[in-house]
């Protein structure tokens, strides 16, 4: 457990931190007017925020109905379906469709990942990983944490990212500009994404009438990562599951516009292995995409706080992270102010449920309750109501 | 050097419990701006202040106080020298006058503008009490409890049935918190914006000035108070320049955890200082704990006004 002042002497660090204070007000200059704009102009997105927090409401009540149809009907696409409990599981799965020889892997970039610390698993289990979100490669690199739900290095100069890059082989300099460094990132992992075994991704939203997942991307990294290896893995906690396909898109598109990120420029829905049956119509599996497809729904804590009063409702979220650039705390520390994988304000819920609630309660004891987070939220989420509850949980211990 | 935390949130629940407020402050401090308002003593519908604005000098103190060992490095040796609280026992004996006066005043202005609407009203003079908003911000909710209780039985047992509230902390706690923990619960709450808002006042003289207005959070978005103060201002003339960030997307001045690390505190105050002045550079508060944090981190050339001035000079 992370005690209150560990918490404090962080955030005290963070605020001294001058890279870390410059690429946060530059992300937020870009990110704030960005979400703005989006509404503004697209506002048919916040009736469907709405509608996605009804059909998301009514989707948890039933859970475990839409758990097994997601495993039935990835089946029926000829893909395979897991429920994984806790890490422990999900690793064991994971592990079993990587096999023991070493493998190169490419990653999406992956909250949930994140949960699970399957990189550094995969690496310690000898395969070669490569994340190709180039945020997250950076902190791959680093080996920090992602400091936002959509921006992972807000907090990295471009100095630092070119050091960073350096190390591991790929052909940029301090006096390159952001469009050569760009460039030098996409020729060194062009040839991981051909030669990769495994692409591992996240999925923003799962639909349970089908099995199919729908991953949201600007870089192009996650349909390379998905498409070009012949195994995919792809790996949803299960608040992400909405019952079906067209209600999916709704999420997705909600998740995308409340991000500041419209229209998203990749929407890439995935149900099954890449087939063909053009020869005599004899179905052959894995064309020019992936041969095997694997979900693998992740519960890791969601199951237990369905049942508490409070922390349900964080399972609404739908991680645009936008409570994130809005909160007042967040705009100067960023995800220092967080477990060990998310920060802000659903951050500290989110570490009550996938991680441990007294971390969660000590961080809470720093929200201010300005509730400009609720104001913000897409779905709505009452979440300083649900931090006020986790202030109680560490104030019972020391009064 | 991070503060001792869990001995502040215990600091701050013993106070409440032993003196009825956060920061110790001597008893006349309560009610002793009411001096020669003639205010009649208690009745059915009486002004609570909640002690907020009161309190301000108290709370300056203790922070300023914090602030000095939070920036320590030997804050080992203070907290084996006795401690913290200790200290902040005695800061009650360092308030200026002048500092007093100054919420004084605040307070005395709001009293004679809701008896210019014909508003009968009276005061509890030393059974005003403090809403305990601090204990109930901070999850301290067995303590809480025992304290809202004490409140509403004692404004019971005097008779009380309306509260006429002049913060907005103090408003949300008496009209939304309070019922959901008392069973039975039946105070009328009405802020005194509402009151000036639905009243018959009109403008006794017309300001030619522009100002930036700081929607405090429990307002915009608690409690959705936000025109009313326009509306009112407006009508004396009084040009609001909006800040960036306003209504119900107004942002925090950093007050709500200044006592447990007011330097983080302080960071978000001046993001909204800056903010504000960028739109002018007078900035009219309606909230005390906002006026205190934002009044700490203000430049020279930025003034920073409660909003029952300029209402005092606009409709006296």
């Amino acid at each position: 457990m992370k005690k209150i002042d560990a918490i404090l002497k962080e955030i005290y660090t963070a605020l001294d931190d001058q890279s870390l204070q410059s690429g946060l007000q530059r992300t937020l200059k870009n990110l704030l007017p960005a979400s703005h704009k989006v509404l503004k102009r697209w506002p048919y997105l916040i009736k469907l925020a709405d509608e996605v927090r009804k059909i998301r409401e009514e989707t948890l009540k039933n859970l475990d109905y839409y758990i097994d149809e997601i495993i039935k009907n990835v089946e029926s696409i000829n893909g395979k379906g897991y429920f994984a409990k806790d890490r422990h599981e999900a690793i064991k799965i994971i592990d079993e469709i990587v096999g023991n020889d070493r493998k190169l892997i490419v990653k999406a970039k992956s909250m949930v990942t994140e949960e699970l610390k399957l990189r550094e698993h995969l690496i310690e289990k000898g395969h070669i990983v490569y994340e190709t979100d180039l945020g997250e490669l950076l902190i791959q690199i680093s080996k920090d944490k992602p400091m936002h739900a959509i921006a992972p290095a807000i907090h990295m100069s471009r100095e630092k990212a070119v050091k960073l890059l350096k190390n591991i082989g790929v052909h940029v300099s301090e006096e390159m500009s952001y469009e050569d460094i760009v460039k030098g990132v996409r020729m060194f992992l062009r040839e991981k994404f051909i030669n990769a075994d495994v692409g591992i991704s996240g999925a923003n939203v799962v639909a349970a009438d089908s099995g199919a997942t729908i991953l949201i991307s600007n870089e192009g990294n996650i349909r390379l990562s998905t498409i070009l290896p012949p195994k995919h893995i792809a790996i949803a906690s299960i608040e992400k599951i909405m019952p079906t396909i067209n209600d999916a898109y709704k999420q997705a598109l909600v998740q995308a516009g409340y991000a500041g990120l419209y229209p998203p420029t990749y929407l890439s829905l995935t149900a099954g292995p890449s087939s063909t049956a053009d020869i005599e119509y004899h179905r052959v599996y894995g064309v020019h995409g992936p041969k095997e497809f694997h979900l693998i729904l992740y519960d890791g804590g969601r199951s237990d706080a369905i049942k508490n009063q409070y922390l349900w409702e964080q399972l609404l979220c739908i991680k645009c992270g936008r409570c994130q650039a809005e909160c007042p705390i967040w705009d100067l520390v960023a995800n220092i102010w967080g477990g060990s994988v998310y920060g802000g304000p659903m951050g500290i819920v989110w570490t009550a449920i996938t991680e441990d609630i007294d971390t969660a309660a000590q961080l809470a004891l720093i929200c201010l309750g300005c509730g400009r987070c609720k104001e913000v939220c897409p779905m709505k989420i009452n979440m300083p109501d649900i931090i006020r509850y986790l202030k109680t949980y560490i104030s019972k211990t020391i009064i | 050097m991070p503060l001792p935390v869990k001995d502040i949130l215990k600091m701050i629940a013993d106070n409440t419990k032993k003196y009825g407020m956060p920061f110790p402050m001597p008893k006349e401090v309560i009610y002793k701006w009411a001096d020669g308002l003639d205010l009649p003593k208690g009745g059915d519908t009486v002004l609570f202040t909640g002690l907020l604005y009161q309190m301000i000098p108290y709370i300056n103190a203790s922070i300023k106080y914090l602030e000095s060992v939070e920036e320590s490095k030997y804050l080992s040796v203070l907290m084996k020298a006795g401690g913290i609280v200790s200290v902040i026992s005695k800061l009650l004996l360092r308030v200026s006058e002048e500092e007093l006066k100054e919420q004084y005043e605040v307070l005395r202005g709001i009293a004679i503008l809701l008896k210019k609407t014909g508003t009968q009203f009276g005061y509890l003079y030393e059974n005003d009490m403090y809403s305990g908003a601090l204990l109930y911000d901070m999850g301290l909710d067995n303590d809480f409890r025992e304290y809202a209780v004490m409140v509403y039985n004692k404004l019971k047992s005097l008779g009380v049935r309306t509260l006429i509230t002049i913060d907005p902390h103090t408003t949300y706690m008496m009209r939304e918190v309070y019922k959901n923990i008392i069973p039975g619960y039946d105070l009328m709450v009405k802020n005194y914006f509402e009151i000036l808002t639905n009243s018959s006042i009109e403008p006794t003289k017309i300001l030619k000035e522009s100002a930036t207005l700081h929607d405090p959070c429990y307002y915009a978005r608690y409690l959705k108070i936000i025109d009313e103060p326009r509306r009112l201002l407006e009508k004396g003339g009084i040009n609001i320049m909006e800040p960036e960030r306003n209504k119900e997307l107004t942002f925090c001045c950093g007050g709500p955890i200044e006592s447990i690390t007011p330097g983080l505190s302080k960071r978000v105050a001046q993001l909204r200082v800056s903010e504000l002045s960028i739109a002018n550079k007078n900035i009219i508060t309606m909230c005390p704990i906002c006026y205190a944090n934002l009044s700490r981190v203000k430049p020279k050339d930025v003034a920073v006004k409660d909003v029952s001035h300029y209402l005092y000079t606009i409709y006296r």
